[in-house]
């Protein structure tokens, strides 16, 4: 089973270069069942990516550009006349896909960022009286250009805790952008891509992560960063409950990857940055985008062992 | 400047506040170029901050010093003793003002502030004193403060409010420290500023000196009885007498200070008081006839006076127990009686023939003594503060041509004439009366009461006292001496403000009255809570103890205070099952010797890898503990600390060995 995740991790590098970080957290929070939030400038490889992991984790792909004039029906689907039959037939949405591709989701109005933040949580979507399972297993891949952007809403912070980690691509290193540029077109190797894992070995993955033990010193560790964000004073609140289940998720997640069958504090430290960073808020600057600094003062000052 | 390291404007105001508030105490007995020293140091500093004036170089600040030196030198005329030393030490205080850069510095200065402050207590230690001291204290700790706020910080106020609020906090561990904290001997001891220069009874008179002493309304000596005082005529508080004269002066011969016990009887009730003295700069106590008391260090001598070892430097108080009607010495040594039949080969012939012609007169001694006191009553003997001049025969002329005189004068003509008549006589010199102070129920007895009567020995009844004073003025016994001298309007004739000559004004009597009393309160609860009072409050309150028992229990409850405080502190129950994390924080002092500290946040298996590429050769055993380590403490494998230990002692094995 590794070695299918090792298989996974290469042929999405294959596509995308020089991206490995991330494309492992991106792997580790699919994993742990969360869903990912990708914040970068357009260009960056956002949709690559997403599309890389859709197809060698043998997913159905939808993607849905999101426009300030989206409406909640365009993303969950809505019912049509027929006139043969003479009945309203459901037609289902975008959203009715395994792993769906939420496109510069901040362009969109909060109405309809809300409808499919919605769809995130319950697992399920309620049209017009009838409640609709989504597909199992279900991933949104949301990216969002930086709030500074023009003509963006941001996502409000009850929104933002909904996934399970923020990632940031950046721009790829010389090297690596030297051989994107001598190589083929990024998307024309996409097809070729074939599915590495079916949806049983999948959920049999997903199942492995919860098992992945935890031992007491570790959780002390989480409870000690937890513990740093609600008493110390450059925070502007602390990570809830909720959070710190979702780092412990990741991070065993991450040791699943590393192949370990226990979580150690430098797995913690690798997934923390991308679990915490778009939950925090410094005191200083309670609008603003300060979360990373504050991370690593988390990874700085708070004793890991 | 360092910039972090530079003091910050509300510690700066606070400490100029401080220094002048330590100074102030001090005014009284400080050198005036002191003052203009602070000033000019004060204002340097503020233009130091002010960026308009530089700190003083190596040079400068060698100059100042030796400039301070020499001017405590040639205003004291010494650099050491206790005044001198307290005017050099309010100088470096005041000079190291200008060289304050660092916090350091700041904190030099504050922790002298705190010395400086209890020096004051050399000089005075009133209440007023007391209380005013906490200005300064709450001055210097809002210094302190303000060193730890930002520089950014511009509200005194607020500084001060913590300081005084902490200082409130600090008043019930105050207090049990004054309850409890065993008083222990001084380890050394000062020539007391206290005494220096205090008016007061010598070892030697000249009706001059009482003169003078009765110009000065300073307080002698208080003194609170059991019960009723006795009338104001028997209040003859002896201190010393006087036996050996020159012709000019009465002076305490070499044998009064000989430690011989006399002998004597207790007869009649006894009556039992406390005195209060105020610092005296003389070894002897005052006590009405005959005394004893419990005070340490102190003895009766030959003269029946009470005597400590060393001088009454500070206040003094001490319980009394007096035998008014007790025999004194009726069998008295051929050597005392010589010493009291003294007199100088010369001088005075009329004196020595009236003698020796009442002698003739008189065979019975008490005849004789009741016709030298007739003879003051009867002649035109008139009590003045302002005598008229003597001659070389200082009795002669006293007794025939002036007439005038107060006690000393009476005493001494006396004492002569008895002696010359074949009695052992001398003088005892001490204060009579006293104010009473309604309220309080004790006495006041000032300077101006200091006084000076006769005793003359009979075999069988011992020494008697005679007043020859009271023939002349009896108003100075029954009434005092303002009452003596109404007629002439000296008394405190030097002292127009003193409150006591405006006793006529009830108002102003009775807040005199009450402040004297607070006065004495303090100094006997306060001042007077040592060794003795302090054991009898604790017998009062735990029973019967002893001073050992007390000690051991003081450093018993101390140890398991500070016991339960590091508990809480450390709470070892926390740590104690966490045996893991010591075997891993060996490894880390282990590797700290090699210069590899772990970060606070640097997990193990990082920490191992930055290791083993600092430490190539090891990296193999450092890779193993580190590996195991992790598989116990996170992977739940193995829990066997053995395996732990053992991969260390390969670590250290392989490590070189090397010194921390």
């Amino acid at each position: 089973m590794r070695s299918q995740l090792d298989a996974c991790l290469s042929a999405v590098n294959e596509i995308l270069l020089g991206k490995e970080q991330q494309v492992r957290l991106a792997l580790a929070c699919l994993l742990a069942r969360g869903h990912l939030l990708i914040e970068d400038l357009p260009g960056m490889g956002k949709t690559t990516l997403s599309q890389a992991l859709a197809k060698v984790l043998g997913l159905s792909f939808q993607r849905i550009q999101f426009t300030s004039d989206l409406l909640p029906g365009d993303i969950l689907g809505t019912s049509v006349f027929d006139k043969d039959t003479g009945q309203f037939v459901f037609h289902q949405g975008p959203i009715f896909a395994e792993l769906v591709l939420a496109d510069e989701i901040n362009r969109a109005t909060p109405k309809s960022q809300s409808a499919l933040l919605e769809a995130m949580e319950e697992g399920q979507v309620t049209i017009e009286g009838a409640t609709r399972a989504l597909p199992d297993p279900f991933f949104v891949i949301a990216t969002q250009n930086p709030v500074s952007q023009g003509g963006t809403f941001a996502l409000p912070e009850s929104q933002l805790d909904r996934f399970l980690m923020r990632l940031s691509l950046g721009y790829p290193a010389k090297a690596a952008e030297k051989a994107l540029l001598m190589g083929d077109a990024r998307r024309n190797l996409l097809p070729r891509l074939a599915p590495i894992l079916d949806h049983a070995q999948l959920a049999l993955l997903q199942d492995e992560v919860p098992k992945v033990r935890v031992s007491d010193a570790l959780v002390d560790y989480v409870l000690r960063l937890v513990e740093a964000t609600r008493t110390q004073p450059q925070f502007a609140w602390g990570l809830s409950p909720r959070a710190s289940l979702a780092l412990l998720a990741a991070a065993r997640a991450w040791a699943l990857l590393e192949g370990r069958e226990y979580v150690i504090p430098e797995d913690v430290q690798a997934v923390l940055p991308s679990v915490v960073g778009h939950r925090l808020r410094e005191r200083a600057d309670p609008a603003g985008h300060s979360g990373g600094t504050l991370v690593q003062w988390l990874l700085r000052e708070v004793a890991a062992i | 400047m360092n910039k972090p390291q530079s003091i910050p404007r509300v510690s700066l105001t606070w400490l100029l506040i401080a220094q002048l508030l330590v100074i102030i105490p001090h005014l009284g007995h400080l050198p005036l170029w002191v003052v203009g020293l602070w000033l000019g140091c004060a204002a340097w500093r503020v233009q130091i901050y002010r960026m308009r004036a530089r700190f003083p170089n190596a040079w400068l600040k060698g100059a100042l010093m030796l400039a301070a030196g020499i001017g405590v030198f040639v205003s004291r005329g010494s650099l050491v003793g206790l005044d001198a030393g307290v005017v050099l030490l309010i100088a470096a205080f005041v000079l190291k003002l200008v060289e304050v850069r660092t916090r350091r510095d700041a904190l030099v200065l504050i922790f002298l502030g705190f010395f400086t402050v209890v020096t004051a207590y050399l000089f005075d230690d009133s209440m007023l004193s007391a209380i005013f001291s906490l200005l300064p204290v709450s001055a210097l700790l809002a210094a302190m403060i303000g060193l730890q706020q930002s520089t950014l910080a511009t509200r005194p106020w607020a500084t001060a409010k913590l300081a005084g609020s902490l200082l409130l906090q600090a008043l019930p561990l105050m207090l049990l420290l004054f309850l409890f904290f065993p008083r222990m001997g001084p380890l050394w001891s000062l020539p007391g500023a206290n005494a220096k220069g205090v008016t007061g009874l010598s070892d030697s008179m000249a009706p001059a000196d009482i003169a003078e002493l009765s110009q000065s309304s300073e307080l002698a000596f208080r003194a609170s009885f059991e019960g009723q005082p006795p009338p104001r005529n028997q209040l003859y508080w002896r201190a010393l007498t006087l036996d050996r004269f020159d012709g000019r002066r009465w002076s305490q011969s070499g044998f009064a200070r000989l430690p011989l016990q006399p002998s004597w009887r207790k007869q009649g009730e006894p009556i039992n008081y406390q005195i209060v003295m105020q610092p005296s700069a003389r070894p002897w106590l005052f006590s009405l006839d005959v005394a004893q008391t419990s005070l340490e260090g102190t003895r009766m001598m030959s003269d029946f006076r009470l005597q400590r070892k060393q001088p009454v430097d500070r206040s003094l108080l001490y319980n009394l127990t007096s035998w008014p009607q007790a025999l004194l010495e009726p069998a008295a040594s051929t050597e005392t009686l010589r010493r009291a039949l003294q007199l100088p080969d010369g001088g005075d012939p009329r004196s020595r023939a009236w003698a020796r012609q009442l002698k003739q007169q008189y065979p019975q001694d008490e005849q004789l003594v009741q016709a030298v006191l007739r003879n003051f009553n009867r002649q035109p003997f008139h009590y003045t503060l302002r005598p008229k001049a003597v001659g070389v025969n200082s009795i002669d002329d006293f007794l025939f041509e002036t007439r005038s005189g107060f006690c000393a004068h009476y005493a001494g003509s006396m004492t002569f004439v008895l002696r010359a008549a074949g009695i052992p006589a001398r003088v005892v010199a001490g204060y009579q009366g006293g104010e009473l102070n309604p309220s309080g129920n004790y006495l006041q007895v000032r300077q101006f009461d200091a006084h000076a009567w006769v005793e003359y020995w009979q075999a069988g009844k011992g020494w008697l006292r005679v007043d020859p004073t009271f023939e002349v003025a009896p108003e100075r016994i029954e009434l005092g001496l303002e009452e003596a001298v109404a007629g002439e309007n000296s008394f405190l004739e030097k002292s127009p403000f003193s409150p006591l000559r405006y006793r006529q004004l009830a108002w102003l009597n009775q807040f005199r009255l009450a402040w004297d009393q607070v006065n004495y309160d303090w100094q006997r609860w306060v001042l007077g809570y040592q060794g003795a009072q302090q054991l009898e409050l604790f017998q009062r309150w735990f029973g019967k103890v002893d001073g050992r028992w007390l000690a051991l229990c003081l450093v018993g409850g101390g140890a398991i205070v500070l016991a339960l405080i590091a508990l809480f502190l450390f709470k070892p129950w926390q740590h104690q099952r966490d045996q893991q994390q010591r075997v891993f924080r060996r490894f880390e002092r282990l590797l700290a010797r090699h210069a590899l500290v772990r970060q606070p946040a640097e997990g193990p298996r990082d920490f191992a890898r930055r290791a083993a590429q600092a430490l190539p050769g090891q990296a193999r055993q450092i890779q193993q503990f580190a590996r195991a380590f992790e598989a116990q403490r996170y992977g739940g494998q193995g829990q066997s600390l053995a395996i732990l230990e053992q991969h260390l002692r390969a670590l250290r094995r392989a490590l070189p060995w090397r010194l921390t």
